[in-house]
């Protein structure tokens, strides 16, 4: 049976077609595999029991009886959904965000519930108040944040595929650290209806797999106007697995960003594998052009700026009133404020809330928020420029391979700076996929690379991944511990 | 290089409405430099450009009433009275 913890979307769907397997032995099979395996990694807050399962998920559509998780920050009606912070430990949600009604519609089945940073905020699932899950190739690692439960379930082939978020990083970065795919979609393409906020104007929801057919998969299901997003572009929901040939678009353009490659800190055997991946591409005949980037070194200050004002904000709605936890023996309705918040959040967020107020607030909003809105805006012009040229781009997702668990606790700028090559795809609202290619050496640690793309060319980027993929054996190798 | 005074990390976490501990005060402080000192860069490329336009749009939608049970959410009030949220004294007694 072990041949399905890793078996694809694709082969699980014709096992049932050819009813080799039936939709209930397969979630037995997947709840077993996180009952026997993830005591190792700890991903998940909450496997639900399996007749839950059973009554909330069993609608007859393409995806019937694919299993999945979700990051806990997404809505899912009658389930908890705490964000991993101890603020909303028992806050159940009372209704589905989009992205789940739509998936339950299709027949997908939701497990549970991952763990990450949170609120989102974090690089390597740390800062969750309840669990520090590790990286399935080594367990002494993080698995990336602030998906990384996300990322580490579905790559110890605990479950086919998850939902994490991305706002500066946190769906590819994760997927790279755990050797997986993940896309960070169009901004305003996946509705945020359900999803609880961090920085509004960049948090999307992705989808995290092993193999692009699955990630284009399942993204069709989620992909598509939503009138209770007001940011929601107005799309049509398509079929993104239909362009997935095995061929590269004729005549395709790819500019590599040659600034990522030769960044101070840039780990030589990460900068090697992306390379090689230009040089596939290449081969499969791709025209290469090498791409300055004036602004990247800029993006991780204004995306700093940005995500934390807009977290401040949507933070402050936190107070202790109307639902989650609440400070006790508190004698005025103030104190009790600045104590549920105290008690409520960790560090790292009670931080991001403070440097959000610090450059929102009079005499530091012109240095800080406007001057970060007009590089946000420099940003997004010169991806516009570079794209008149080229149809993708190409840059390594991480700069050094999964860290040891705790290796930046005394140094926070560190950790932070993980965001340093993909929050400028945030900040200009436009799609990137984090693919795996290549392990390092010394460690055997898995390295990504992003493709990156134009507003709305997700075709083009499932496209391109998919061939590049079909190139390569990255994405068949799986961590020896879960085999 | 940014310096936060203290009383700063106090105003700024009272603009937050969370308390901080005498013993967090100072580790705060450190966190709060290092991030702004390094967001203090976007000053370098930004002082020649134009602020940045607003192309955020209205988004309307025809004023339906939907209906909703306001009792799953009053349900998960920490304290309640039929239907309002209790909280402790607003005003203190002088």
């Amino acid at each position: 049976m072990n041949s399905l913890a890793f078996a694809t979307i694709k082969e699980l769907q014709e096992k049932l077609d050819k009813k080799e397997i039936s939709h209930e032995e397969l979630l037995d099979f997947f709840i077993k595999r996180f009952n026997e395996h993830d005591g190792k990694v700890d991903s998940a807050l909450e496997i639900f029991d399996k007749d839950s399962i059973l009554k909330e998920c069993n609608a007859e559509g393409p995806l019937k009886g694919i299993p999945g998780i979700f990051k806990d920050n997404i809505c899912q009606e009658g389930r908890i959904v705490s964000c991993a912070s101890k603020i909303l430990e028992n806050f159940v949600s009372t209704y589905d965000a989009t992205a789940t009604k739509r998936l339950k519609k299709s027949g997908a089945v939701i497990l549970g519930r991952a763990n990450c940073d949170e609120f989102g905020m974090g690089s390597s699932t740390e800062t969750s108040a309840y669990k520090k899950t590790k990286n399935p190739w080594d367990l002494s690692r993080v698995p990336g944040g602030s998906s990384g439960g996300s990322a580490a379930a579905v790559a110890a082939g605990l479950v086919p595929w998850s939902l994490g978020t991305d706002t500066g990083a946190s769906v590819r970065q994760p997927a790279a650290f755990c050797g997986a795919v993940g896309i960070k979609p169009t901004y305003g393409l996946v509705s945020r209806y359900g999803l609880v906020a961090y920085g509004s104007s960049l948090d999307q929801i992705g989808v995290i797999t092993r193999s692009v057919y699955g990630s284009a998969l399942i993204f069709s299901h989620i992909a598509g106007h939503d009138m209770r997003d007001s940011s929601s572009l107005f799309v049509n929901k398509k079929d993104y697995t239909a362009n997935l040939t095995g061929r590269l678009k004729e005549g395709l353009r790819i500019g590599v960003i040659e600034d990522a490659l030769n960044a101070e800190g840039m780990d030589s055997e990460i900068a090697a594998a992306v390379e090689a991946s230009v040089s596939t591409l290449e081969q499969l005949g791709a025209k290469v052009k090498r791409i300055s980037m004036k602004t990247l070194d800029y993006s991780a200050a204004a995306y700093f700026v940005i995500s934390r004002a807009e977290a401040a904000s949507n933070l402050a709605r936190y107070d202790g009133v109307r639902y989650g936890m609440r400070a006790k023996d508190s004698d005025t309705l103030y104190d009790m404020y600045l104590n549920t918040r105290h008690d409520g959040f960790g560090e790292e967020v009670k931080t991001r809330m403070m440097v959000g107020n610090y450059v929102l607030s009079a005499g530091h909003a012109g240095q800080f928020y406007d001057n970060a809105k007009r590089v946000q805006n420099l940003i997004r012009h010169e991806f516009k420029t570079i794209f008149n040229d080229v149809d993708l781009l190409i840059m390594p997702t991480h700069p050094m391979p999964a860290f040891k668990l705790g290796a930046f606790d005394t140094d926070k700028l560190q950790m932070d700076l993980q965001d340093y090559f993909t929050c400028p795809m945030n900040l200009a609202g436009i799609p990137a996929i984090s693919l795996p290619c290549g392990f390092t050496k010394k460690d055997n640690l898995p390295i990504g690379f992003q493709l990156i793309g134009p507003h709305l060319s997700e075709e083009l980027i499932f496209q391109t991944a998919f061939a590049y993929e079909k190139n390569t054996s990255w994405h068949t190798m799986h961590p020896n511990d879960f085999k | 290089m940014i310096k936060i005074s203290k009383e700063e990390v106090l105003k700024i976490a009272a603009m937050t409405r969370v308390s901080l501990r005498d013993d967090e005060i100072d580790g705060m402080r450190k966190h709060l430099e290092s991030v702004l000192s390094y967001a203090e860069r976007v000053q370098e490329i930004a002082a020649d450009i134009e602020e940045p336009s607003n192309k955020n749009v209205n988004v309307f939608r025809e004023d339906v009433v939907m209906k909703n049970d306001s009792e799953k959410i009053l349900d998960q009030a920490v304290e309640r009275e039929e239907n309002y949220f209790v909280v402790p004294v607003i005003l203190e007694n002088r």
